[in-house]
């Protein structure tokens, strides 16, 4: 009894582990097996579901698992009731997962698995099984797998592997998320690495280094073991290919000081085309395991010879042993000899080659056939026939009629090219060079026994041999022309392969060098260096900065990071705010003068702030005054089309316009000083009006009225003093607000004159303090600008990580005051989405508005090339592509493959914000010091490195997914903030290195 | 396996685009629509993001819409060149509370139908956002106005919509979803529709491609 009790339970197990059977299939099948008959509910036809419901009773996870089928049964009932109706989605969220997932038609497989399935998606499915094992006995029959002492712990402990994985994203009927998430990428491929063997970074990942991509000895390790495969796949019949022949135990030598090794010789026909192959036990009989089978040299010996170069065989016959068989290139190179055991193998192997060199091939002379013992070697009139025996092999004394020399010849077919024909010589599997080298010492006596074959032949050779049995060769140079030949092929090859590699290098050189320092900075030397900054050596330095070095400063930081409690005092030095080197008086000095330069830029914003939402008031109330009278829709709307093209002109128009209306005046006594304070940043050239901007949807910059009159209604630049999130004002504080979208339409209508009134009123006012006229007519446009920016900052500071702690209203409150004083002296560049998250770690790190807003400045020095303006970003995708068209060419070509990935878009977001979207905040701090400091130590361009170290330390995702332009960008997105960032700046820095080393050795 | 399976799916997956002035709500409305959450708490996207919502269009039909959350501020004529390709459906937003954002929208259509088109050479289908309608003060009857700047401009159409009440936002995907339909140029594919859980890479692989043309 207890016997096919255990064999039921062994076939259950290898069902659970055996692909051919669904997961959940099969643990319904161990689960119900042998059920406790008598015991109440078992009798229903759904035993799993009464398990369930009995084990939820007593076992309060179970008891959440039938909660939840119960649930997901109700909502299909509800479903299939309703009609399919689109776009119901219940606001109800379903179950932990998490994802809200509204229900969707289950299909029939997954409703009859419901109960393994739920359990399995809810991760608990191992703790439900251990349960039922544990108390076995209520539930099941003694024989029963579940009750079995060995099994159904196994069974459980099986469990947990799969009930740690996330199936909410499986690509199953049921499911929505067919693109599985990023996490779920990493997780499997964590997995799946581990089959590879543990060393999957070092040992599968292509070394980084230059690779030929056109040798065959350097490709990847992926690939090779994939032809690894598929060449032992290869050796069957298939469909492709006709086995013709196939013998094991053929011996052949490889290398003179071998031993002599057994393989596999077989014929196949692909089409016209013969190949002989053979390939070492070794590699077939699986003895090695699947890596040591793709690493293994043993296939640098297997042969892969297509018959098409081979023009001569010769066989050698003796009587002690079988046959040997030499096969000869068209070039005069021999193959190494191929023993075959005896018996008749070796005439075998002819026969079958005869019949499949035909129709249009044979061989010279054919074999005969004699009746009752099929084919033979033909019987040979000594010393006249076209193949002769050879009476002196290589030891030479035998005279035995045992050696022929077979021509594989095809009448009526002829070489154009005797070297164009020689040059492929895809020979042997490995390199060529192998047996080429062993073959030297006999290539003259096999030499000669072949021009001797020939000379006797005299002029009768077909066209098929040429080369070495050209006649006249033969009669004037026979061997020295051949060896000349080889010789000059020889160092010809070698020529051409220095001469790439060369070539490559010399393009790696000129790409890469202008990435990297060329002196290389060390991390042990004069000291390890990984411990980095800390408080100790800091103030030690602190005490004696003169005779600090600062370049070793740099290096602990480079190699190590900023210990945490002083970065406060070493951030203005990295950024430049200080210098090292700096006595406390020369740095309080410069402190109070960046201070006095923000406090001035401050007043100078500030008041042209006021100006700002006073003109949009007045504007505001003067529209509203206009309301009543409408004018025509379509005119507006025509308007808004062709605004593109009229808008620059407006803004002069409206200026000269002569015939202004309403007499306000703008406040007075705020305008004043304002728009004397206007003066520097108001002189932008004519030219840098935002011109620019236009041809860009977003640019936004909306005709100097519409923009106003728009804004007003939003009232979104909030004052000064009250400094509260916008959009509460723009909810609350407008009692102007009378109308909706449609009053803007209307509104728009009366726009055009009199915002030209209300500029005119500006311009007329400031005009009126004696200011220049030029200078006014760009006060117009500078506030627009103003009004502008202010506007975008607002916008995202409101929304700057407002999830991180330090970003308070007061804070957030100086954070707009530095962008905003930033932006006023760069308003040429003006503000930029993304200048806020750089701002913000400055801020939380160095707590001072004033030394934030200086640090910031010296860190736009080299971030603001990154803004569309300037143009950093182009270069440093050109950079990233030809870094990984170089270092990692396999990468590299799935990337064309998939188009449009070469763009490198999915490092937009990198690049322009230093990775600070991609990290933690405390992981940003440790990046950005090393890139601030990198420059001196390593390399201007560390963020390629570290973007390099992103791609480096996922490609094996990118690759085995087949990652393309969209998949990647989302891969990257959805991994933000999950990066080991110690792991990803330590290959940085190696590839640095890496790089560095490869220009050291010139 | 198509055997054990319910529904014979015709599976489609549609590129559709999220674009409009910064700030007035792009990500809040995909979120709205695929996580059915609000939140004040997003961030400016930087860039592009990715949404996808999977919708059981009827019986035979299940839609996939790959949102894309284009940044506001993307001043990369190149870039949003790039991302617009093989979109075959569009949302353009902008924030009703700031007549500036509309003023934008013009430009942003301008923008797309310059730079894609479907197969037959037609303007892809694109609707017409006026998000934060909850923030509105009082409605006015602008819904003639609107639906000629719409013919004008190109719009199919137009919604007033709020991320934060959940207004209008299904409505004008499905809007959307059925114009796309109809056109009918996604190429519909097949997927068998096993039960099995797969824990193979090959799945993934496997899977196509935007079924756009």
């Amino acid at each position: 009894m207890q016997k096919p009790a255990e064999e039921d339970a062994q076939i259950l197990l290898s069902l659970l582990i055996s692909k051919s059977f669904t997961l959940t299939a099969a643990i319904e099948a161990c689960l119900s097996h042998l059920l406790k008959r008598r015991a109440a509910g078992f009798l229903r036809s759904d035993k799993i579901a009464a398990l369930f419901t009995k084990v939820g009773k007593v076992y309060d996870t179970a008891g959440e698992v039938c909660r939840k089928v119960q649930e997901q049964l109700q909502q299909q009932a509800d479903l299939t009731r309703r009609s399919q109706s689109v776009g119901h989605e219940p606001l109800r969220r379903q179950g932990s997962s998490t994802t809200s997932r509204p229900p969707q038609p289950l299909s029939a497989q997954a409703i009859k698995h419901i109960w393994v399935r739920t359990a399995l998606f809810e991760k608990v499915l191992d703790k439900i099984v251990q349960y039922i094992v544990d108390n076995s006995s209520k539930y099941y029959e003694r024989e029963a797998l579940m009750h079995d002492l060995v099994f159904g712990p196994i069974l459980a402990v099986l469990l947990v592997g799969p009930c740690a994985l996330e199936y909410t994203k499986l690509k199953t009927s049921d499911h929505f998320w067919t693109d599985p998430s990023a996490n779920e990428l990493v997780q499997r491929h964590r997995i799946h690495g581990a089959h590879r063997g543990q060393d999957t970074s070092a040992g599968r990942r292509p070394a980084l280094g230059i690779r030929k991509r056109q040798s065959s000895g350097s490709m990847s390790d992926d690939r090779f073991a994939a032809s690894a495969r598929e060449y032992v796949e290869s050796l069957h019949q298939n469909s492709r290919t006709h086995l013709l022949y196939g013998k094991n135990n053929v011996l052949v030598q490889p290398k003179k000081d071998m031993e002599v090794l057994r393989g596999y010789f077989s014929l196949h026909q692909a089409g016209d085309n013969l190949t002989l192959k053979w390939t070492p036990n070794k590699l077939i009989n699986g003895t090695l395991g699947d890596c040591d089978l793709e690493k293994s040299i043993y296939w640098d010996y297997a042969l892969t010879v297509p018959l098409r170069q081979i023009v001569c065989i010769h066989c050698h016959q003796r009587p002690d042993c079988g046959g040997t068989l030499v096969l000869v290139s068209q070039d005069g190179i021999q193959r190494p000899p191929l023993h075959f055991p005896p018996g008749g193998h070796l005439l075998a192997f002819l026969a079958c080659l005869e019949t499949g060199l035909l129709p249009r091939g044979q061989l010279e002379p054919p074999l005969w056939s004699q009746k009752g013992k099929g084919k033979v070697f033909p019987k040979l009139k000594k010393r006249s026939s076209t193949a002769r025996l050879i009476d002196q092999d290589r030891n030479g004394e035998e005279p035995t009629a045992a050696d022929y020399v077979f021509r594989i010849v095809y009448p009526g077919y002829r070489y154009d090219a005797n070297h164009g024909e020689m040059m492929e010589m895809q020979g042997f599997g490995g390199s060529p060079s192998s047996w080429q080298q062993a073959g030297v010492p006999t290539l003259e006596s096999q030499c000669q026994s072949c021009s001797t074959a020939g000379s006797n032949v005299s002029f009768d050779y077909p066209a098929g041999c040429t080369c070495i049995h050209d006649p006249l060769d033969i009669h004037t140079i026979p061997l020295k022309m051949l060896c000349q030949n080889m010789k000059r092929q020889i160092v010809s090859r070698a020529f051409y392969g220095w001469l790439a590699y060369c070539r490559h290098l010399s393009t790696v050189r000129t790409h890469l060098s202008a990435l990297v320092n060329h002196n290389i900075v060390p991390p042990d030397r004069p000291c390890e260096a990984s411990g980095g900054l800390s408080k100790e050596v800091w103030s030690k330095y602190q005490k004696d900065c003169k005779n600090y070095k600062e370049l070793e400063l740099l290096r602990l930081v480079y190699y190590g990071g900023v210990q945490h409690d002083i970065r406060k005092e070493v951030w203005p030095f990295l950024l430049g705010h200080y210098k090292f080197g700096m006595g406390k008086k020369d740095m309080s000095q410069i402190d109070a003068k960046i201070s006095e330069r923000y406090q001035q830029v401050m007043r100078e914003w500030k008041a042209c702030e006021v100006i700002v939402k006073q003109r949009e008031k007045e504007m505001q109330s003067a529209i509203f005054a206009k309301l009543s009278s409408g004018s025509s829709i379509d005119s507006h709307v025509l308007r808004l089309v062709h605004r593109d093209s009229t808008l620059s002109n407006e803004v002069f128009m409206s200026v000269d316009e002569p015939d202004a209306g309403s007499q306000e005046t703008p406040s007075g006594e705020d305008s004043t000083p304002t728009m004397t304070t206007l003066g520097p940043p108001a002189a932008l050239p004519p030219e840098e009006r935002p011109l620019v901007e236009f041809d860009s949807p977003d640019s936004g910059l909306p005709s100097s009225r519409n923009y106003s009159v728009t804004s007003a209604h939003s009232q979104i630049l909030s004052s000064i003093d009250d400094g509260q999130s916008t959009e509460e004002e723009g909810g609350g504080g407008e009692e102007g607000r009378t109308s909706g979208v449609l009053g803007r339409r209307q509104d728009s209508l009366t726009e055009d004159r009199l915002c030209s009134q209300l500029d005119k009123l500006v311009t007329n006012g400031a005009a009126a303090e004696a200011i220049s006229p030029s200078l006014s007519s760009y006060t117009i446009e500078l506030l627009d600008t103003i009004a502008l920016n202010l506007h975008r900052i607002d916008k995202d500071v409101q929304r700057c990580d407002r999830n991180y702690y330090y970003f308070t209203t007061a804070n957030l409150e100086k954070l707009r005051n530095i962008m905003c004083s930033y932006v006023w002296e760069h308003l040429e560049m003006g503000y930029v989405q993304g200048m806020c998250d750089l701002l913000a770690p400055l801020m939380v790190i160095l707590d001072d508005e004033c030394l934030a807003y200086s640090c910031f400045t010296q860190l736009m020095k080299r971030m603001s090339q990154n803004f569309p303006n300037g143009g950093a970003m182009d270069t440093h995708f050109a950079n990233m592509r030809s870094l990984i068209q170089i270092l990692d060419s396999e990468l590299f070509e799935l990337m064309q493959q998939n188009g449009d990935y070469t763009h490198f878009y999915f490092c937009y977001r990198w690049f322009l914000l230093d990775f600070k979207r991609e990290l933690l905040y405390e992981d940003v701090f440790a990046v950005w010091e090393v890139i601030w400091v990198a420059p001196r130590i390593s390399s201007q361009h560390f963020v390629l490195f570290l973007a390099l170290a992103l791609v480096t330390v996922y490609r094996e995702i990118i690759v085995d997914n087949n990652m393309d332009f969209t998949d990647i960008i989302k891969f990257f997105n959805e991994m933000a903030e999950r990066h080991d960032v110690q792991h990803i700046l330590k290959i940085a820095r190696e590839l640095v290195h890496k790089v560095q080393s490869l220009m050291d050795n010139k | 396996m198509a055997g054990g399976s319910v529904f014979e799916c015709k599976e489609y997956l549609f590129k559709v685009l999220v674009i409009g002035e910064l700030g007035v709500g792009k990500t809040s409305i995909i979120k709205r629509y695929v996580h059915q959450l609000f939140s004040q708490h997003y961030r400016a996207t930087i860039g592009v993001d990715f949404a996808l919502k999977v919708i059981n269009w009827d019986s035979k039909t299940l839609v996939r819409l790959q949102l894309w959350d284009i940044a506001g501020q993307e001043r990369f004529g190149n870039m949003t060149r790039v991302y617009y390709k093989e979109a075959v459906g569009a949302f353009v937003v902008f924030d009703v509370t700031r007549g500036s954002t509309f003023e934008a929208v013009s430009k942003w259509k301008h923008d797309l139908d310059s730079k894609v088109k479907l197969a037959n050479g037609n303007p892809i289908p694109s609707v017409l956002l006026a998000n934060k309608c909850d923030q509105k003060k009082e409605s006015s009857n602008n819904t003639a106005l609107m639906d000629n700047f719409c013919k004008e401009t190109g719009f199919l159409g137009w919604f007033e919509t709020s991320a934060k009440d959940n207004i209008n936002v299904d409505e004008a995907a499905r809007f959307l979803v059925e114009n796309i339909l109809a056109n009918d140029k996604g190429l519909p594919y097949e997927e068998s529709n096993g039960d099995r859980i797969k824990l193979d890479q090959e799945t993934v692989a496997a899977e196509s491609k935007s079924g756009c043309c």
